[in-house]
């Protein structure tokens, strides 16, 4: 007994040790291959959402069990598309209208919690979600709906630091999760819908002082702040009105609302940019730089070092703001410093990370109308102008232009749900859905916090019998490797192991576990409520631990057109499941 | 003469155990409440310690009141005060300057009708209790503040307005500030409150200071005296949220 006793003591002295030790930069560069912790959204910088444990396994999940749950409360049960943390036995979690909490991770006990007191007048366009934390030092830090940067002492949960990024007043939200590099803080803003401009921002992580803003959107002026000073640090894209005419570039959008990875072997941050405002794409003929790309920055300079636009003058809303993630691959006894991305327009895209370069493009959904491919060299949309929404300005009255039927719908073949490279399968695994959609264009013009659209769309399942669609893809040859059918669109993140496994969740409230290898299900499990979060797996006393959120909502239900009566049963939720083995 | 008298008294109070004195406002909640605030310290009941109230709380959501520990001036080292019936008890610590005096008036929330005490702990380690029983029809921290109904506050979050009012010796600072000062009580609405608030001289230095509570009541409206009211002061705020505020007076 006696002997116990001293030895839960020092157990507890131990946790008490490590504890006290904060996160530090080479913490969060090594996260990926730690399994003690997950520091980062991603499971790693470069948001491969792989993990190298395999105690859970094709053979041994079938035996994994829940070991408790954790409930957010309250009535504010709507979206929950976190992703957790995991730092020294404490869970960190966001929930939706901009809560976070801290977790005991062996018991499921609440430690702390912070609720921002959120102004009525917040304008997210889909839902009141929140993705997820950063963490540095001792603090924990995520971005609020009325578009502010908070930083909350982890032991206590008190505000340490809060930064505005943005007048929410005019339509600027945050929900992604913050990134930590090189000690800043990095940030993207949300509200491509309401004629923002978009922008990547560094603070510096312990202090909340900004250090660079990289707007979006070609003709804004950069800035860096050297020892507390402003300095103009050159317009994006160099001058203005190369791509956009008029002075539209001035509410342009590009929304950087999904946040970013970054490549330590490049040295650069990756964003993706959303769509240009407003959608209806007559009223802005060009490229409209630098809406829906991907975008390198430096992460010292805040300089954007390349580009690669996916869909230039984009009208479908193809908001191309999704995840590059990097991964390294072998061509002719040569390595490949590559980085994939799975766009909103249905093609898949490999780029040279070092330099944007298109490396090859093929589609991941079953159907695309508006482009008859892409050009091989260099990877721009081949676009078929049949599918593109009329002008107004063709029409009798000059209000409505003709309506099309483009593919996908403007949800996405995939929206922001984050793939996941296998490090052993050498796949990508991505959540993507067939739908279609009506669009039409209407005339629209900018108002400060008004939806700026000029667009009319509804949404439309392609198939009776499914719309999500969880597809294995070589990113080598651009084949499908295996897919699994969802009746309900998929809206969640992806997470691959070393136990070739690959697990996500369903709006059904499944957590599933499938062969990375052949898409078999060895894992289902019912949450209680949809799943639209990203499952994490983690180490603790020598177990293996699997996390995910459980909470239905996000954009599906607000903007679901016919696919709303398919998801319209399920219930909301909100709650923190956690699974090990027996 | 006067002030001998009060030491001897103070000693042979000392000498006691603390169990031995009853509460002359008769709480239920004084034994716990004393422990949660003040611990196993030696304390006194001291008629000098004043908490000012109106004899009803007419309006349970802003129940005016003054905390008055002039009498011990210059021996303070800080003030806690207290509703003992409130869902949320504590409503500020007070950390005393020799350029302000120790008197503070301000608007507070009730729940019930209850004792509100102050607590003064004086440099010898004794603390000396005042209070005050206030009859209230209740409600007041579990009602919506009005700000949940009106978005004003959203845009003028933090806005400061104040008066000086020449006293004999000195002046009386009266300042308002908008803020929600929402409890957490209510459902969906999390708790949101200032709870820091500072005096600054002209140099930035901080003179007094505060620390607060949710029953503090909406926009509050505090006051307190100066002893010099030709120099130039500041009140610098800061809430759970993370905001912080300052304007000159």
């Amino acid at each position: 007994m006696k002997k116990f006793t001293l030895s839960a003591l020092v157990a507890a002295m131990a946790i008490a040790g490590t504890a006290q030790a904060g996160v530090t930069d080479k913490d969060i560069l090594n996260d990926q291959m730690t399994t003690g912790d997950v520091l980062t959204y991603g499971m790693g910088l470069r948001g491969q959402r792989y993990s190298p444990m395999d105690k859970i396994n094709t053979e041994t999940v079938k035996d994994m069990r829940p070991v408790w749950a954790f409930s957010f409360g309250g009535e504010k049960q709507r979206g929950q598309e976190s992703q957790p943390m995991v730092k020294d036995g404490v869970m960190y979690v966001t929930a939706s209208y901009s809560r976070v909490f801290a977790v005991d991770t062996k018991t499921g006990e609440e430690l702390w919690e912070y609720n921002a007191r959120l102004p009525d007048g917040i304008m997210p366009c889909c839902d009141v979600i929140n993705r997820g934390v950063a963490l540095y030092d001792d603090l924990v830090i995520f971005g609020t709906l009325d578009a502010k940067l908070v930083a909350l002492n982890n032991k206590t949960g008190k505000v340490v630091w809060k930064k505005t990024v943005e007048d929410y007043k005019a339509g600027y939200s945050i929900t992604a999760a913050p990134m930590i590099v090189k000690g800043k803080v990095i940030t993207g803003v949300s509200g491509g819908e309401f004629g923002i401009v978009g922008k990547v921002e560094a603070y510096d992580a312990k202090t909340g002082k900004i250090a660079w803003t990289r707007p979006t959107v070609e003709g804004h002026m950069g800035y860096i702040w050297k020892n507390g000073k402003k300095m103009e640090n050159g317009i994006s894209g160099g001058e203005a009105g190369k791509t956009w005419p008029g002075d539209l570039w001035k509410s342009g959008g590009a929304a950087t609302w999904l946040g970013g990875t970054y490549d330590a072997d490049v040295d650069l941050l990756f964003f993706g940019t959303g769509n240009p405002a407003p959608w209806n794409s007559h009223l802005r003929p060009g490229d409209n730089l630098f809406s829906s790309s991907r975008l390198a920055i430096d992460p010292d300079t805040g300089k954007i070092s390349w580009h690669f636009q996916t869909t230039p003058h984009d009208g479908w809303d193809y908001d191309g703001v999704n995840e590059l993630v990097s991964f390294d691959y072998k061509e002719g006894g040569k390595t490949v410093k590559a980085a994939a991305t799975a766009d909103r327009n249905g093609f898949m895209y490999v780029l040279n990370r070092e330099n944007g370069d298109f490396i090859r493009g093929f589609p991941f959904v079953d159907e695309i109308t508006w482009a008859k491919g892409l050009d091989p060299k260099t990877g721009r949309p081949i676009y078929d102008e049949a599918f593109r929404p009329g002008n107004p300005a063709d029409s009798k009255d000059g209000k409505k232009g003709s309506s099309v039927h483009a593919v996908p719908g403007f949800l996405g073949g995939k929206n922001w749900m984050p793939i996941s490279y296998s490090q052993d399968t050498g796949l990508f695994y991505v959540p993507s859905n067939e739908w279609a959609m009506d669009i039409w264009n209407e005339p629209t013009a900018y108002k400060k916090g008004a939806a700026y659209l000029g667009a009319g769309f509804t949404i439309k399942p392609m198939n009776d019998d499914y719309i999500g669609v969880m597809r294995a893809m070589d990113p080598k040859t651009g084949k499908e490797v295996w897919r699994y059918k969802n009746y309900s669109p998929l809206w969640g993140g992806v997470l691959s192991t070393k136990g070739n496994l690959v697990f996500f969740g369903t709006p059904e409230g499944y957590l599933l576990g499938l062969d990375a290898k052949n898409g078999e299900v060895k894992y289902k499990f019912n949450t209680g409520s949809g799943i639209v979060g990203s499952p994490i797996t983690w180490e603790q006393d020598g177990s293996q631990y699997l996390s995910v959120v459980s909470g239905w909502g996000g954009a599906v239900p607000l903007w679901g057109g016919e696919v709303a009566k398919r998801v319209k049963h399920l219930n909301q939720g909100g709650t923190v499941w956690t699974f090990k083995l027996p | 003469m006067k002030r001998k008298l009060s030491a001897l008294v103070l000693s042979a109070v000392i000498s006691f155990p603390a169990y031995a004195v009853t509460d002359p406002l008769e709480s239920p909640l004084w034994d716990y409440l004393r422990e949660k605030f003040i611990g196993n310290d030696k304390y006194v009941f001291d008629d000098r310690i004043k908490v000012e109230l109106p004899s009803f709380a007419e309006d349970p959501t802003q129940v005016p009141m003054t905390i008055d520990a002039s009498a011990l001036s210059g021996d303070i080292e800080r003030i806690v005060s207290w509703a003992d019936l409130n869902p949320i008890q504590h409503i500020l610590t007070y950390y005393p300057h020799p350029e302000i005096v120790p008197r503070v008036s301000l608007r507070i929330k009730v729940q019930q009708s209850t004792a509100v005490r102050a607590a003064v702990l004086t440099k010898d380690g004794v603390w000396h209790v005042g209070g005050s029983y206030l009859e209230a029809a209740g409600g007041g921290c579990s009602t919506p503040s009005m700000a949940n109904a009106d978005p004003y506050w959203e845009s003028h979050l933090g806005e400061m307005k104040s008066r000086l009012f020449p006293r004999e010796e000195g002046g009386r600072y009266k300042f308002k500030v908008i803020h929600p000062m929402d409890t957490g009580l209510v459902d969906a609405i999390p708790e949101f409150y200032i709870e820091k608030i500072a005096v600054r001289d002209a140099e930035g230095e901080q003179l007094a200071h505060m620390e607060l509570s949710p029953p503090v009541s909406e926009n509050p409206v505090i006051s307190f005296d100066v002893r010099d009211a030709t120099k130039k002061h500041s009140v610098w705020l800061r809430d759970n949220g993370g905001n912080e505020f300052e304007q000159e007076l």
